[in-house]
């Protein structure tokens, strides 16, 4: 009996060996990979946006910014920021480049969500929230019912693309509508493009889909990207459907990795698949549906991304407590820092978010400096 | 009279013979037996892969840049050199240390109680039923409890959200699970070592502190020791008294008492943080898996320390 258990042990200890030895390969041969890959996420932030305007008040800001790095440099204190959890990785990242200007200032970020974010903020134990949409009436009053006022700053856009195969002509624009049809809580089980076409006419749609496989590729439900999603496309429609899911069907190929979702998207001529647009702007041989809101189609560009044309964005915001500014230095030298460039354009972009439009935040900058 | 003559029939001789020398005549006994080999290898085997995919994962990470990720921070993204676990341990230093000092003396002089001096009557079995109902309460609750008492009641001498807010939650939270093992094991002294010692006049102080303590220690040590595990290894309450998720602004040393007045963050949160993470960059899942193989031997060696304190006991008791 003894000797029987010896061996199991000694069975499930032999697989664990192969099991890893196979594993130390691998990753060491994808390390080099991570590298060049941080390199493109550089090169990518440069390349987005309008170039030519910011690339002069980017000095400008730079310039200004050396300035007061002294001053700056010596401020201690400690930074509080709550909110959402979409805009959590901007703030943090925000923070990072903030500590080689500030070493001494410890900011603290958080994304328990939106409205938890807030009721932290009205209850005045949070110096910045995070927001992916605008604060609610509710929101506003229970501030005001505590005496806590707001600065509300728009800092970037959450965009999403929706892709199929480069070789697809059958599709060029989509609406919500025809997305819900296709890949939303009603869709579960649809093979075929065509399947989908009784339920995009009911939505107000042409419907028209051949009949072709659907092969479907999107993030996982661990993705922040896969709620965004399901929040700009479904939960209206659902909601007024009376469906109790508000989320994308459960039957397609999920993934966190987006270049596995491309890899997918690629392979199939009929695929469908979405992304965060930062990432989709810069795929290769696939094809960015234009989207319909209602107006017509509109591109996913930059552009009109940031002017809400495009209908799948959502803005992102944080909410500033200017009561507090008053006795921590520390966070209006934050703020200020996050409203440069380097925040706006380049951070907003490392994390996979879309800046701003030019127009846009100097608008957010002006908001700021004369609060 | 029936005994004896069933004994001499020569099949059932034949069949004790058989169970004593154990040659398997018996079919239902080897299914049996089988089954629970079987539920013996799934549990191993599951445990197994757990681990290689947890090592697998992490390797990259684990490999490459051990001693950059054991002193780094929470960071944005998975690239940056700066990013590590260092933050995590430290909170989990601290509740491990914290629980020790706190939930330990407590549920013990409980158990203490309840065993050796509290009369037996409805009143300490209600108590007991209740006591082990809280070891049963989801952790939400007691992040609540935490929040309400540590936080708000208590913040002044807490810090508010803290990570000694966080270390005191958690001590509560296993408190049951202390007061229960340790009363088992006092239960577990055999009635004889104590009348033994009345017989010889001692009090019931002497009782306890020189026969049943030392008898139940290693007992009472193993419970304890799964209680600091637990307390390691919970998330859900701590995000309710002050962990931060996204980043924390300091990042001070093992020894650094200020620390504990200070919001804070422990290893299961990075590593709920990272796999969070790894929907926007997929590099964190690689992050998360290493962080949990550094949990993994941060809680085996913990756990050493205490199978090394238990065997002193166990040799002093023989």
């Amino acid at each position: 009996m003894k000797r029987r258990l010896i061996n199991l042990f000694a069975l499930l200890a032999c697989t664990a060996v192969v099991f890893g030895c196979s594993s130390s390969e691998d990753s060491s041969s994808s390390s080099p990979e991570t590298a060049s890959a941080s390199e493109s996420v550089e090169e990518v932030g440069s390349l987005e946006g309008t170039v030519e305007v910011s690339g002069s008040s980017t000095v400008e800001e730079t310039a200004s910014a050396s300035e007061s790095v002294e001053e700056v440099g010596s401020l201690e204190g400690t930074v509080e920021v709550s909110g959402s959890s979409t805009v959590e990785p901007v703030s943090v990242r925000v923070a990072e480049l903030f500590e080689d200007v500030a070493p001494g200032v410890a900011v603290n970020v958080d994304g328990p969500g939106t409205g938890d974010g807030f009721e932290l903020f009205c209850n005045g134990e949070t110096d910045i929230s995070g927001a992916s949409r605008a604060i609610k009436d509710a929101e506003a009053e229970a501030c005001a019912a505590t005496g806590v006022e707001y600065i509300e700053l728009q800092v970037g856009i959450d965009g999403i693309g929706v892709m199929t195969n480069a070789n697809n002509d059958a599709v060029d624009c989509v609406s919500k509508g025809d997305l819900y049809a296709l890949v939303g809580p009603e869709s579960t089980g649809f093979d075929s493009w065509s399947d989908a076409n009784d339920l995009a006419v009911e939505l107000g749609g042409t419907g028209g889909f051949p009949d072709a496989p659907l092969d479907i590729f999107g993030p996982g439900a661990e993705s922040g990207t896969f709620d965004s999603f399901n929040e700009m496309t479904f939960k209206s429609i659902a909601k007024s459907r009376d469906q109790e899911s508000r989320e994308a069907r459960p039957d397609y190929v999920s993934s966190g990795d987006d270049n596995v979702i491309l890899t997918g998207i690629q392979g199939s001529d009929t695929s469908l698949g979405w992304v965060g647009f930062a990432f989709a702007a810069n795929a290769a041989d696939v094809k960015l549906l234009e989207m319909d809101g209602g107006d017509g189609c509109v591109a996913p560009t930059p552009v009109t991304i940031a002017s809400g044309e495009y209908p799948l964005s959502r803005p992102l915001f944080i909410y500033v407590n200017p009561a507090k500014l008053a006795d921590n230095p520390a966070l209006e030298a934050y703020v200020d820092f996050f409203m440069t460039e380097v925040s706006l354009q380049d951070a907003v972009t490392e994390v996979g978010y879309v800046p701003l439009a030019a127009v846009e935040m100097a608008a957010t900058q002006n908001t700021w400096s004369s609060r | 009279m029936k005994i004896g003559s069933t004994l001499n029939d020569g099949k059932v001789a034949d069949r004790i013979n058989d169970e004593i020398r154990r040659r398997n005549s018996d079919p239902r006994g080897i299914i049996f037996r089988t089954f629970l080999q079987l539920g013996l290898f799934l549990a191993l085997l599951i445990l197994t892969v757990l681990l290689v995919d947890v090592v697998q994962n992490g390797w990259g990470t684990l490999s490459t840049r051990f001693g950059d990720f054991l002193s780094g921070t929470l960071r944005s993204r998975s690239i940056d050199e700066k990013l590590g676990v260092h933050q995590g341990l430290v909170g989990s230093f601290w509740i491990a240390v914290t629980t020790a000092i706190v939930a330990f003396p407590i549920g013990i002089g409980a158990a203490i109680y309840l065993e050796e001096y509290a009369p037996k009557n409805r009143l300490t079995r209600f108590i007991e039923i209740n006591i082990r109902n809280l070891a049963g309460v989801p952790s939400v609750v007691y992040g609540l409890l935490g929040l309400f008492i540590f936080v708000n009641t208590f913040g002044k001498w807490t810090g508010g959200k803290s990570l000694l807010s966080a270390a005191l939650t958690l001590s509560i939270l296993v408190l049951p699970i202390v007061i229960i093992t340790a009363s088992e094991a006092i239960r577990a002294t055999p009635q004889s070592l104590r009348e033994g010692a009345y017989g010889v006049g001692a009090t019931r102080w002497e009782v306890v502190r020189r026969q049943v303590l030392p008898y139940a220690a290693p007992g009472i040590l193993t419970g304890t020791l799964l209680a600091m595990s637990r307390a390691i290894g919970e998330a859900a309450p701590l995000i309710l008294v002050g962990a931060v998720t996204g980043r924390l602004g300091t990042n001070p040393g093992f020894l650094d008492l200020g620390a504990l007045k200070e919001r804070f963050v422990a290893m299961p949160i990075v590593i709920t943080e990272w796999t969070q993470n790894s929907g926007r960059d997929p590099g964190f899942a690689g992050a998360a898996a290493a962080a949990i193989v550094v949990l993994l031997i941060f809680v085996l060696a913990l756990n050493s320390i205490a199978i090394l304190l238990r065997n002193r006991f166990e040799k002093r008791r023989k």
